[in-house]
């Protein structure tokens, strides 16, 4: 009993990471942000490189602060954001739906690898274009841009995923008279979902270029858009700012897919520990 | 997308086939004629060795950039002691490049010199090479807008709402009292002819050098609905604003400024051949543009157009004359060539209406202040355009053309 | 009479498309409630026997009967129990014994409370939420025979249950089967590579041939109930496991 919580203990401070050695190995990526926000103000302050090419911190911080508070900051986000959102889950349904018919029926995959490496191995920009005569310039094309550019990762980890499920377990679910639902709900979805939750950190970064390749091609609204509206504007520091944010969306829905592993998959963490 | 906009070219275009001046001696000798001309003529100010510089342009080669490849072709740069290479970028990164003295001349609207100043580029615009804002008001004949302000509440297409299109649009709905909450503004891309002649906007702001060229084309194919002719309302009609001009950057100005001089009037003899003969031009241009319809029977008329005018120039003909022999030109062609294969050198005639002028170069500074004012009015010039002033000079055009 | 086999084989087919033999043709029956060890030297066919009895394997010729009925898939008064524990790792123990209960369709609280009754019999009553991967061997292994046991299988079918323990673990392990067995008795059959096991555990040892496995021997362990570890000092438990011994050493004669 005394053995177990003390157990239970250890795997909690792995998990959180308290130890001192552990302490610094989380600053450290904190610490390389600040040298390159010294290293920024530094060449901005020297005017190593003209102010017109790089702006210096104090200006884009300024176009920051207005852009957020007269609206237009938030309102591209939200464009951005609500293609993306649409986009992944559009790529992501059919990406896990297709795999999960591949991983089982074989034969799908013969049939259909010739669409799927050629779509996979043309850049997305290439064909970003077309998307948007298909689609027309509004949303919908940003959401098949975002949608193509995310069912890749997604199918290629679905396929891997319930191919690996162990085929010992097949059998003690087979020996259970278990169901297809219940052989999904209970094997094969858990068994293929840390596969999965890796390729959607993968999908959530990609969903951010898609967005972005599809409101450069079409106008409109979104962060795509304010980037060639700040350029034309010789608004370097806003620039600058649409591109950080797409960053942080970027970072923060890898990081939102990160806790949700964290979160789902405690056995593996517990593994690990 | 901004530049593009400016420079959006025809759909059709041929493939070329390959064409070098050696193929055709009949060209070579007006090439050599010309270039001896001149040389006879500046031999006293020829410079030793010809410089390389690079002339940042935007959108992509294109023949309205036809006086750059005349320029090249003919020897006007190299007689002003350039060894010219030419680079397509968009607007923003020409200004930029120049600006901070990664390229010495760059080619962009005005109005982005307005913008680019109130953002700390101190770049000038030294030559205006656009005499008339290129943009305009296509429609149905069947409309009646003899008066602008009958705009109001009509369905109008633009490619977006940035660049010329936009400012343009905003000048013309300005000058009639209205603004953009008075019509239904729709954004289509660089699709107006095919939008227009479906029906779904009652006009179309569009490159009048251009886009009116091919609704015509579709019109005559009986393939724009109900439309049987269309007109053109250009800005320019209403309000002169700046247009597309060489830019350096104010340090090279106060540095160098011999260097200018003979750029401005290398461009200035270059587009002034283009004005003159079209013909010519076209054939300079083949070099530079992939994709421009060049069949043998129609380089051997062109071939033949250019030597007589060449000719004709010699009886020192005075612009209204010039500007027949090039609708003369159109006419004749056109009843030897179909529509398709004459698309991009009406292209280069239209657009030569817009650079001629008696003098050409300058720039007013009431055409910056119209700019200025359109700017203010879409909001764009929060924190002031500063001393327009200093954004342009005519001192090099003056000093080189006398 | 519970299980029988009659003229039973497996084989499979090797890529060229031939068949490898793997097992059999074979002939036993197991009495309600016996416990039977199946011994014989690697690659006999014993995995083979264990998946085609518990029906996830089809017989080429032959067949395994149940109650005269045919095994050609699983039946439901089965339960098997793997070489490895099998566990799925993203389940805690608890979930991992209470699966059958789940797939059956219990509702939580029954299926929890049929498995909190059972912990403390498996020695794990402090690891209901703990997930495999943070179990020991043996710990895996008594969630497997919960895993087992939730289902109240008539016959218990056992693939070298034991074979990846080191000793001690493994008299513990078979210690545990055997008070199980009392208390929920069922017939079994197990693999194992262990002569002293087998003739520890079963009622019956049954030896099969270098492959594909063919019966060689069935030896009747007539040692008493309850069984004791220190049995295996007795001379008659010697004498079993001699004979064993003898008729696998006459495979490689």
């Amino acid at each position: 009993m005394r053995k177990n919580r003390l157990e239970k203990s250890r795997h909690f401070e792995n998990g959180a990471g308290f130890g001192a050695g552990t302490v610094l190995r989380r600053i450290c990526p904190f610490l390389t942000i600040a040298c390159l926000l010294l290293l920024w103000q530094w060449v901005s302050a020297r005017e190593i490189i003209s102010h017109i090419l790089v702006p210096p911190p104090a200006d884009v911080y300024q176009a920051f602060i207005g852009s957020l508070a007269d609206g237009t900051l938030l309102k591209h986000t939200f464009v951005t954001l609500e293609e993306m959102l649409y986009g992944l889950l559009l790529g992501v349904g059919i990406g896990l739906a297709i795999g999960y018919a591949i991983a089982k029926a074989p034969i799908l995959e013969n049939i259909l690898s010739p669409v799927i490496v050629a779509f996979q191995s043309t850049p997305i920009v290439a064909y970003a274009p077309l998307l948007v005569i298909w689609f027309g310039s509004g949303i919908a094309s940003k959401v098949v841009t975002t949608a193509v550019i995310v069912f890749f990762p997604t199918l290629v980890n679905t396929i891997v995923g319930i191919r690996s499920v162990s085929p010992n377990l097949r059998d003690l679910m087979r020996s259970l008279k278990a169901g297809r639902w219940q052989i999904f709900r209970h094997l094969e979805a858990p068994s293929a979902l840390p596969v999965i939750l890796a390729g959607l950190k993968t999908s959530t970064t990609l969903a951010v270029i898609g967005a972005v390749v599809g409101e450069f091609v079409s106008q409109g609204s979104g962060l795509g858009y304010l980037v060639t509206l700040a350029r034309n504007l010789y608004d370097t520091p806003l620039v600058v700012v649409a591109v950080f944010t797409m960053t942080v969306i970027s970072l923060s829905l890898y990081g939102i897919v990160a806790y949700v592993e964290w979160r789902f998959l405690v056995w593996q963490r517990r593994a690990s520990a | 997308m901004w530049s593009g906009a400016f420079w959006y070219g025809s759909a059709e275009q041929a493939p070329s086939i390959g064409f070098t001046g050696e193929m055709y001696p009949m060209l070579k000798f007006v090439r050599l004629m010309l270039v001896l001309t001149m040389w006879l003529g500046l031999a006293a100010s020829a410079q030793a060795e010809p410089v390389d510089e690079r002339i940042l342009l935007t959108f992509i080669p294109n023949v309205q950039f036809a006086p750059f490849y005349v320029g090249i072709e003919d020897g006007y740069f190299a007689e002003a002691g350039f060894n010219v290479s030419l680079e397509h970028l968009q607007e923003p990164e020409v200004l930029d490049l120049v600006a901070v003295g990664q390229a010495k001349f760059g080619i962009v609207s005005g109005e982005q010199v307005i913008l680019a100043r109130s953002r700390g580029r101190d770049v000038v615009y030294v030559f205006e090479w656009f005499q008339q804002y290129p943009v305009g008001l296509v429609y149905s004949s069947a409309l009646d807008l003899s008066d602008l302000a009958n705009l109001q509440g009509m369905a109008i297409g633009i490619p977006g709402r940035f660049g010329a299109s936009y400012s343009g649009l905003t000048t013309l709905l300005g000058s009639a009292g209205l603004s953009e909450a008075d019509i239904d503004l729709r954004e289509i891309g660089f699709n107006a002819p095919e939008v227009f002649c479906l029906g779904a906007i009652d006009a179309a702001i569009v490159y009048v050098n251009n886009e009116p060229l091919q609704i015509r084309n579709l019109v005559a194919d009986g393939d724009c609905g109900a439309v049987s002719d269309v007109e053109v309302i250009t800005v320019a009609s209403q309000v002169d604003l700046v247009s597309n001009g060489l830019i350096v950057s104010r340090a090279y100005v106060d540095e160098d400024p011999d260097t200018v001089a003979r750029m401005v009037s290398g461009l200035t003899g270059a587009l002034r051949s283009v004005i003159d003969n079209p013909a010519g031009a076209y054939i300079a241009s083949l070099k530079h543009v992939d994709s421009l319809p060049a069949e043998e029977a129609l380089l051997n008329a062109l071939e033949s157009a250019a030597e007589e005018q060449i000719a004709f120039l010699e009886s020192d003909p005075d612009r209204a004359d010039i500007a027949r022999s090039r609708r003369q030109l159109a006419s004749d062609l056109g009843e030897r060539f179909d529509r398709a294969t004459l698309t991009q050198l009406n292209v280069l005639l239209n657009t030569i209406e817009l650079w001629d002028a008696e003098v050409i170069g300058f720039s007013d500074l009431s055409s910056w202040e119209a700019m200025r004012d359109t700017l203010d009015s879409m909001g764009f010039l929060d924190d002031g355009a500063g001393r327009l002033q200093d954004a342009f000079t005519n001192r090099f055009v003056a000093g080189s053309d006398g | 009479m519970s299980l029988s086999l009659r003229e039973l084989s497996v084989s499979f087919r090797d890529p060229a498309g031939g068949a490898l033999p793997a097992l059999g043709p074979i002939s036993f029956d197991v009495a309600e409630q016996q416990f039977v060890c199946v011994v014989g030297p690697t690659g006999c066919g014993k995995s083979t026997l264990i998946r085609a009895l518990a029906g996830l394997l089809p017989a080429t010729s032959g067949a395994a009967l149940y109650d005269g009925q045919a095994i050609d898939r699983p039946m439901h008064q089965f339960a098997i129990m793997f070489q490895d524990a099998n566990l799925m790792p993203w389940r805690t123990a608890l979930d991992n014994i209470a699966l059958p209960l789940e797939i059956a369709g219990l509702p939580r609280p029954t299926r929890y409370e049929i498995v909190r009754a059972l912990l403390p019999q498996l020695h794990l009553d402090n690891f209901e939420l703990t997930y495999p991967a943070a179990l020991s061997g043996g710990m895996k292994q008594r969630v497997a025979l919960g895993r087992v046991i939730v289902q109240q299988p008539k016959v218990v079918l056992l693939d070298e249950p034991f074979g990846a323990l080191d000793a001690l673990t493994r008299e513990n392990l078979g210690r545990l089967l055997l008070r199980l067995r009392q208390r929920y008795v069922q017939t079994i059959v197990m693999v194992t590579h262990d002569i002293n096991e087998a003739v520890l555990l079963a009622d019956r040892v049954i030896v099969l041939s270098r492959g594909p496995g063919r019966l060689v021997a069935d030896v009747l362990v007539d040692l008493p109930r309850p069984r004791r570890h220190d049995m295996i000092y007795h001379q008659q438990f010697l004498d079993l496991t001699k004979r064993v011994r003898a008729s696998i050493d006459d495979l490689s004669a």
